[in-house]
């Protein structure tokens, strides 16, 4: 009898597991599964979105490496983009917090005005940047009069948009600051006292217990920085269009623009995937790279 | 005081007006009137504060009922991704049935994906059942969990002692009970967490409303804006879109001031330490 129900009990668990769970079970057949699947198929196609798509094998590859006189200049723009802005997020995040690590009288304010630009939505961001650079009354050109710069085409520049688009993103560094504080406050505080006991300067304790001890830290914000700014996008729509000239035609803006511009579904996933596997292979090596060099607490 | 903690104010103080100096210089433009916008040399401060700027900008033109298709979208969507994410949380962390791990990183791995990929065939798929130009795609996937609310319910409902199901069990008490009367409960700062993580994702979301919505009606405030920037709407008054941008930026200022813990908390529970 006890046996009996007991097994009962077991079996209305996994019934009640598999209900509990089905809306992600559904929400990830039809958006992650489904997706994936099919977009295999359809980057071999030639495929407009409406009609049936058309089985032409490697060709949206072949053109796209081969023939497309904007895939390079916008892998160049992307790559651009990313190695520049994610160090210097990274970098200037760290000083950041470690400017602002220290309980001092009001940290509380300044820590909230640097996280300030992070709330706000991005598309306003974004419009309100677009104002920030216009050449004649904007606020950039405004700053560069004050400290006697000469003034800047900024966005409408072939040179500077992809400066402009990298300073944008430099506002949005409280991010990078929170979580970096964050680690720098669990780093355990005899560490430091023991040093000191050895005479170590801050120069010293920083390079030699600090920074080891947020590499898991430093890590995953490198690799989320990565994945999102190689999918770089409303920048370059809002804004400059992919422009001036390429400066600006990011991958992923790139892709967009075929699948809901130029109705080229098949030609558009089959960039994705492209897109995909670099950001694939930025993660692997980094990861590899972080096996031999991140530093994990409870490893031991 | 001495040279370093003096040079460490310096430098907080000097960093913070850079941040928050643009939007300073928005609102003194969006108080100004427009002619003041482009006097050279410039002036920081307006003549004349123009409140009432904000009203001419929200209603010469038909500003509220977007603002208000915003709210009905942000509002489904949270409570749904919420609801959704505590339910799938519940299983895999509380009731034990084999493959609740390997699906809890299916979800987590999920996550991982760019988005790109899975946008051209839902996009697909949501046309062709007839749901372009409607607020569903911006909407019912939410109902059908969020992986990183996933991973966070699990986090929360696997500190919560097992004996508390066993004692609700004992009194008669469901999944269903337990989860709703007993665990939640417990978890309100990770529900706050949620609410406001999506209230914001579906606030700011772009290419969502982008590519799914045609008409100007069913239009959220991230494409008016868009929109309203070089557009017809304002024309060159940037005192105008100033002020519509500014208030597009409020419900996501108000809901950072009064749980400004949350949101600080929230983006460093990466790491298990939380900022003091």
């Amino acid at each position: 009898m006890k046996v009996q129900s007991m097994r009962n009990a077991r079996r209305k668990d996994i019934l009640s597991g598999y209900l509990f769970i089905l809306p992600g079970l559904i929400g990830f057949s039809l958006f992650v599964g489904y997706p994936l699947i099919v977009s295999i198929y359809y980057s071999m196609t030639e495929w407009s979105g409406f009609n049936t798509p058309k089985y032409i094998g490697f060709e949206n590859f072949n053109y796209l490496f081969n023939e497309d006189p904007t895939f390079y200049p916008s892998l160049k723009s992307t790559f651009l983009y990313v190695i520049t802005s994610v160090p210097l997020l990274l970098i200037c995040g760290l000083l950041l917090a470690l400017l602002l690590n220290k309980q001092v009288k009001g940290i509380r304010i300044f820590r909230t005005l640097f996280y300030l630009p992070v709330v706000l939505p991005t598309v306003a961001v974004i419009t309100l940047w677009g104002f920030v650079y216009n050449p004649q009354f904007g606020l950039a050109n405004q700053v560069l009069g004050w400290i006697g710069l000469p003034s800047s085409d900024w966005l409408s520049g072939e040179h500077s948009a992809l400066f402009s688009l990298i300073v944008m993103s430099l506002w949005g560094v409280g991010g990078t600051m929170i979580i970096f504080l964050g680690g720098l406050q669990s780093v355990p505080k005899d560490l430091y006292e023991a040093s000191e006991v050895d005479g170590a300067s801050s120069w010293r304790k920083f390079w030699s217990i600090t920074l080891p001890m947020i590499t898991p830290i430093l890590f995953l914000q490198f690799i989320i920085g990565l994945i999102a700014s190689f999918q770089i996008f409303e920048q370059a729509q809002i804004l400059t269009d992919g422009g001036p000239g390429f400066a600006t035609y990011f991958l992923n803006f790139s892709i967009y623009k075929s699948a809901f511009n130029e109705n080229d579904f098949g030609y558009a996933i089959a960039k994705v995937w492209v897109l995909f596997f670099i950001v694939m292979a930025f993660t692997v090596v980094s990861y590899r790279f972080a096996n031999r060099h991140v530093y994990y607490e409870n490893e031991d | 005081m001495p040279l370093s903690v003096f040079l460490r104010y310096t430098l907080q103080v000097l960093g913070s007006i850079t941040m928050i100096y643009p939007v300073l210089w928005m609102l003194t433009i969006a108080l100004k009137p427009n002619d003041e916008v482009f006097k050279i040399p410039p002036e920081f401060l307006p003549s004349d504060f123009l409140w009432s700027n904000f009203i001419d900008a929200t209603t010469k033109i038909s500003f509220w009922p977007i603002f208000l298709n915003t709210s009905i979208i942000t509002v489904a969507a949270t409570i749904g991704a919420v609801v959704s994410s505590i339910l799938i949380g519940y299983g895999i962390s509380r009731i034990n049935f084999p493959g609740r791990n390997f699906f809890f990183y299916i979800f987590l791995g999920s996550q991982m994906l760019p988005g790109m990929v899975s946008l051209v065939p839902t996009f697909v798929l949501f046309k062709s059942i007839g749901w372009y130009n409607t607020w569903y795609p911006l909407i019912v996937p939410a109902f059908l969990g969020n992986p990183f609310f996933i991973f966070l319910a699990r986090q929360f409902f696997r500190g919560i002692p097992k004996s508390y199901d066993e004692a609700a069990k004992i009194d008669g008490a469901g999944h269903w009970k337990i989860l709703w009367k007993v665990i939640v409960p417990m978890c309100m700062p990770m529900v706050v967490t949620m609410v406001i993580f999506q209230f914001r994702g579906s606030w700011n979301d772009y290419l969502g409303p982008l590519i799914y919505l045609g008409d100007k009606e069913m239009w959220t405030l991230s494409l008016a804006i868009k929109g309203y920037m070089g557009g017809m709407e304002y024309g060159s008054s940037w005192n105008l879109f100033m002020a519509a941008d500014l208030i597009y930026m409020m419900p996501m200022l108000l809901l950072f001031f009064f749980a400004q813990k949350y949101f600080m908390q929230g983006l460093g529970s990466l790491n298990s330490a939380g900022i003091k």
